[in-house]
């Protein structure tokens, strides 16, 4: 029992270390594209900046996308699950749980493969000719982490323990 | 099966799995993902959730939403609110129920710098609450105010509601943000009037506040002036085509933080904070529209949507009346869920439908803002009642919804004026 709340706060203090890069990519996409408007104004805007945003922006998402679910952040209607008893509460978490575990898993691996066919076909942004695997990668990275803390907040619930 | 079966059972298990509290965007994705690879095969299916997380995940137009997060995250954190407050404050503080009218003047100006209902009545709450309350404010006028206030926060451009909706629609952000204007507008004030009668009625609940000079109303003024430069500038850049919406935001959201660097508002941990924020709401935002791309492209190759409208068609009804009953849906639908989640789910079922029975599909955008902003409002799930309730804490919540029932009335009413003229939403995108 101790091991796991000890893993708990290793995969938390993961996830949290993981969104500063997301932090800061939200940082640059707003630095960057203010910048471009700016010397777009003095007649030399950056060129590619409309790619480096849309990619950067993957990473905002991807890298927050574990942080998020230890938060409890993303949506959902909480209030008839939470009228009933604590034993059909948890079977649901726990269901819960491992249908998005399956689903991040699947698109992780798909995502990873897709990344490697960008690779070998070398794919690249038209302006800059950046290689888009890299961030295709990040996205199956942020998702296999997600996929991690699923599987806590399954094991949380099986034990009945509370996470949170 | 049928694809049209198919797509049922997908949908019927969708609305089921809802309210197991499984999260929205999660719960899109698996059930698209699922019923396409059912329908076609599960290669091509696999194939599906890679290339659309990647093409919405990696999307330019779609950075839009975080930027414009973090442009009201900052501005939560600038101290702005405030300043809005005090000069409503002294300008018309001095009448009965003053105050709450000037929370009102308030959460309008506050909602022309950020696009969220929540974060509009969480900042305001903190910034009014105090002051009606050493005013001797009741506190049921003082939380249903500020409550029903934020929704004037995704009502009045930048909202990210509309962000979304233009997204999924392929309607324009800039003519939806203008589309929005007017009716917000004239929800401040219907909520200023349900406010003045509301006095009227029961005197003790708003007593006047202090008299301010003739000179220190004219001072004050210079509160809103902020605010106003960077209204200006972020949608004067959009609504004249200078900027992208990306960029409209990312202007937006660095000029609130010059605002609040010069302010010395804003600490390293305020920054970080209003970043994490905005990862967080981000996050959440982006991981539901991923999901209803993906659950989009399993509806449109079961045939449901088309399949919907002609059964519709069908009945011969006048589409006045059609309309009633999809704005039925999202009333009784936004009191149990979030109204982004709401509009994001039923956008691909409904909308072939609106743009069959001939509406503006700007106008519907707008619409169905203003009705699922009643259900932020009204129980069992009212999030901005819970928002200022986590404010005021010696409030009980029942006490809140009390509050809020006038400010429901002004709502119904704006529904009802905007349902019989359309041209209020439509005036101003006409005009560009």
């Amino acid at each position: 029992m101790i091991s796991f709340l000890r893993i708990h706060n290793i995969v938390a203090r993961t996830a949290e270390k993981i969104n500063w890069i997301s932090a800061a990519a939200v940082a640059f996409i707003m630095f960057l594209t203010t910048a471009d408007v700016i010397m777009r104004f003095f007649g030399s805007p950056f060129p590619g900046t409309y790619e480096i945003v849309g990619l950067v922006g993957a990473l905002v998402i991807s890298f927050s996308l574990p942080y998020t679910s230890i938060k409890k952040g993303h949506i959902a209607v909480e209030f008839l699950v939470q009228r009933l008893p604590q034993t059909p509460m948890r079977v649901i978490n726990m269901v819960n749980a491992f249908i998005a575990m399956f689903l991040f898993g699947v698109i992780s691996w798909q995502t990873a493969l897709y990344a490697g066919s960008l690779m070998e076909s070398g794919v690249v942004s038209p302006t800059l000719e950046m290689p888009l695997y890299p961030f295709v990668y990040g996205i199956a990275i942020g998702c296999a982490l997600l996929c991690v803390v699923l599987f806590m907040e399954f094991l949380g619930a099986l034990l009945g323990r509370e996470t949170e | 099966m049928t694809p049209t079966t198919i797509g049922i059972i997908g949908t019927a298990t969708l609305f089921i799995l809802l309210f197991m509290r499984m999260p929205v965007g999660f719960l899109m994705a698996i059930i698209g993902f699922v019923g396409f690879g059912y329908i076609v095969s599960f290669d091509a299916s696999l194939h599906l959730v890679a290339k659309d997380m990647f093409a919405v995940f990696g999307s330019y137009s779609l950075t839009v939403i975080p930027l414009f997060v973090l442009m009201g995250q900052l501005a939560f954190h600038s101290g702005i609110s405030s300043r809005l407050f005090d000069t409503a404050y002294k300008l018309i503080g001095h009448l009965p129920g003053g105050l709450a009218m000037a929370t009102i003047g308030a959460c309008a100006g506050f909602a022309a710098i950020c696009g969220s209902t929540n974060a509009t009545a969480a900042t305001m709450a903190a910034a009014t609450l105090p002051e009606m309350k050493r005013y001797n404010y009741k506190p049921e006028l003082a939380t249903g105010v500020v409550a029903a206030g934020g929704s004037l926060g995704i009502l009045i451009p930048p909202s990210v509601i509309f962000i979304v909706y233009g997204i999924l629609t392929e309607q324009s952000i800039g003519d939806l943000f203008l589309a929005g204007i007017l009716p917000g507008i004239i929800l401040s004030i219907l909520f200023i009037l349900s406010i003045i009668i509301w006095v009227k009625l029961r005197p003790e609940l708003g007593p006047r506040g202090p008299k301010t000079s003739f000179k220190e109303k004219v001072a004050s003024v210079s509160g809103v002036s902020e605010t106003l430069v960077i209204f200006i500038l972020v949608m004067g850049g959009l609504f004249g085509g200078i900027f992208t919406p990306t960029e409209a935001g990312a202007v937006g959201a660095f000029a609130t933080l010059i605002v609040a660097l010069l302010r010395r508002n804003l600490s390293w941990k305020g920054f970080s904070d209003a970043l994490f924020e905005t990862t967080r709401i981000s996050c959440m935002i982006m991981v539901i529209v991923a999901g209803a791309t993906i659950f989009g492209h399993f509806l449109a190759i079961s045939r449901i949507p088309y399949d919907i409208a002609e059964w519709i068609a069908s009945f011969n009804l006048p589409p006045a009346i059609i309309m009633c009953m999809i704005l039925g849906v999202y009333f009784i639908g936004g009191c149990f869920i979030d109204a982004l989640a709401l509009i994001m789910l039923t956008i691909p079922i409904f909308y072939p439908v609106v743009i069959q029975f001939g509406y503006d599909p700007v106008w519907f955008g707008v619409i169905i803002v203003l009705v699922t902003q009643i259900g932020v409002i009204t129980p069992p799930v009212g999030v901005n009642v819970y928002v200022v309730s986590g404010v005021a804490r010696d409030v009980p919540l029942n006490l809140i919804f009390k509050g809020v029932l006038p400010m429901l009335a002004a709502m119904i009413i704006a529904t009802g004026i905007l349902i019989c003229f359309p041209q209020i939403a439509l005036f101003l995108p006409g005009l560009l």
